[in-house]
């Protein structure tokens, strides 16, 4: 391979002996160190030889010792393909030139993306940008990602950090915006409503009507304040109400705003085995590559035959997309094949009671919302008064959370 | 026994007294044949006689004949050559080989 690549770097050409005994000038060439290759017989008296272009000028005396003559059949390698590129002057111009558009313009910027803006519009952000100096169809070394970058965060309000990365011929423009608490603005009438039921323990009425008092038990959906005001009753007008027709009580509706912490109870169930059995992955695991050609499978790396005796499988295929109706029917699997094993495992009561409860609470804290606080916990463990191979343990939690849910209404 | 047939004698003792191999202290020819396909042939002395179904080698005291379908060359050194096509028979010819 290395003397294939020397000889192509070199040149080397391919050349027509003639002459009584060819073997000779062969045998001679070679004693003098003069590679040849690939000889052929063409016919009687005649072969093919390739050798170097370094070694022509000695064949030609070797040639005249042995009374052989050569003509050149082919000429090959890189001083004549330059050779040959120099003559085609037109050609050369229009690799320079492809290579020179290719790199003019891959040095403008063709794209400008923006990315993780959620209230801002995009175009907002690009007329910002533009401003700024990067917009599509600007050369690159003139952009300055910096100035870019500062600009967007200095003149949109709304924008806490702004980066400019470029990727080719496609700038990013990426935005994180500022988290502003919700507008507090919000005029249409709602009313707050019992997320779930409980025992109302404190109201704290920001804007609006309580219905409920604290102390009493609300059920889900029940409306604790109401956005509706009722009409401010004003002593001493009852009595003139008799003059004309009464004012109409015409109700106020607001946004009711306000937190309601009530105590809630969850329920939580959990149980456990004192002998448990069944199967289970060992850990071990082995995996396997194959490509699936129609319906053959050819093993690329892995073992041929899985040493397991119980094993899980799972596959992943990977294939070319389909185009029309023609797919390629080659895809390529990756096998994991996990070890199974048959188990038994025996607890006191002592720890199955304990692995119900975890699996008790676990199931209670999947319930509970973000802010809730934990006042009491009951444990209790629910005794059928047979004997079984199973515990069960359930769990009361009492919680105090804010139970109320703005829902608008049309009055 | 002439003179040289003695000074072979001694060589080839020498040569398997002290495990040097053959080729190197005989001057003898060391083939490699690579299924009929190829073979490559080391200590050689150069070409007699090459046609597409014959080649004859010369080698330190004889020739060998190597007989096919489509030889060729694949390349030639001083020291080293290898031999292309189908090839049918390996022949040792003359010589003391």
């Amino acid at each position: 391979m290395l003397f294939r690549i020397i000889s192509f770097l070199t040149g080397y050409i391919t050349i027509i002996v003639r002459g009584a005994a060819p073997e000779r000038l062969i045998n001679m060439a070679s004693t003098r160190g003069i590679w040849l290759w690939s000889i052929k017989w063409v016919s009687q008296d005649k072969i093919m030889v390739n050798l170097r272009l370094s070694a022509v000028r000695p064949l030609r005396h070797i040639a005249r010792e042995t009374g052989c003559m050569f003509t050149v059949e082919g000429r090959f390698g890189l001083p004549f393909l330059l050779s040959r590129i120099k003559r085609r002057k037109t050609m050369l111009m229009g690799a320079f030139l492809f290579l020179f558009l290719l790199y003019m313009l891959s040095s403008f910027i063709w794209f400008v993306d923006v990315t993780g803006n959620v209230t801002i519009k995009d175009s907002e952000v690009l007329k910002e940008a533009r401003r700024a100096g990067l917009s599509a169809g600007v050369i690159k070394w003139n952009l300055d990602t910096k100035k870019v970058e500062l600009a967007l965060q200095e003149n949109l309000s709304k924008v806490s950090w702004a980066g400019v990365k470029i990727k080719g011929t496609r700038a990013v423009v990426e935005i994180v915006e500022k988290k502003l608490p919700p507008a507090a603005d919000d005029k249409r009438p709602a009313n707050i409503l019992a997320a779930k039921d409980g025992l109302v323990k404190e109201i704290l009425v920001l804007k609006g009507h309580s219905v409920v008092e604290e102390g009493q038990t609300v059920k889900k959906g029940q409306i604790l304040i109401s956005g509706e005001l009722p009409a401010p009753e004003i002593e001493g007008e009852q009595g003139a109400v008799e003059d004309g027709p009464a004012p109409e009580k015409q109700p106020q509706y607001v946004h009711a705003r306000g937190i309601v912490n009530a105590r809630v109870w969850y329920e939580g169930y959990g149980e456990a085995l004192l002998v448990e059995s069944g199967i289970r992955r060992t850990g071990n695991s082995v995996s396997r590559v194959c490509i699936k050609i129609r319906n053959k499978e050819i093993i690329l790396s892995g073992p041929e035959n899985i040493s397991f005796e119980q094993y899980e499988k799972d596959i992943s295929t990977k294939r070319l997309p389909a185009w029309r109706n023609l797919s390629i029917p080659v895809e390529i699997n990756t096998e994991q094949y996990f070890e199974l094993k048959p188990f038994t495992e025996k607890r006191s009561l002592a720890q199955a009671r304990e692995k119900a409860l975890q699996s008790a609470l676990a199931s209670v804290k999947n319930k509970l919302p973000a802010g809730a606080k934990v006042l009491s916990q009951e444990v209790e463990r629910i005794d059928t008064g047979t004997r079984e191979n199973i515990v069960r343990m359930k769990v009361l939690l009492e919680t105090l959370e804010n139970i109320g849910v703005e829902k608008s209404f049309t009055p | 026994m002439s003179w040289r047939d003695v000074k072979k004698k001694v060589k080839q003792h020498f040569s398997e007294m002290l495990e040097i191999p053959s080729d190197v202290m005989l001057d003898l020819p060391k083939i490699v044949l690579v299924g009929n396909l190829q073979i490559f042939l080391e200590n050689h002395r150069g070409i007699t006689e090459y046609t597409p179904e014959l080649i004859r080698v010369a080698v330190g005291e004889g020739e060998i004949e190597i007989t096919g379908k489509g030889l060729q060359l694949r390349n030639i050194l001083p020291e080293e050559m290898c031999v292309e096509g189908q090839i049918k028979s390996i022949v040792f010819l003359g010589g003391k080989l």
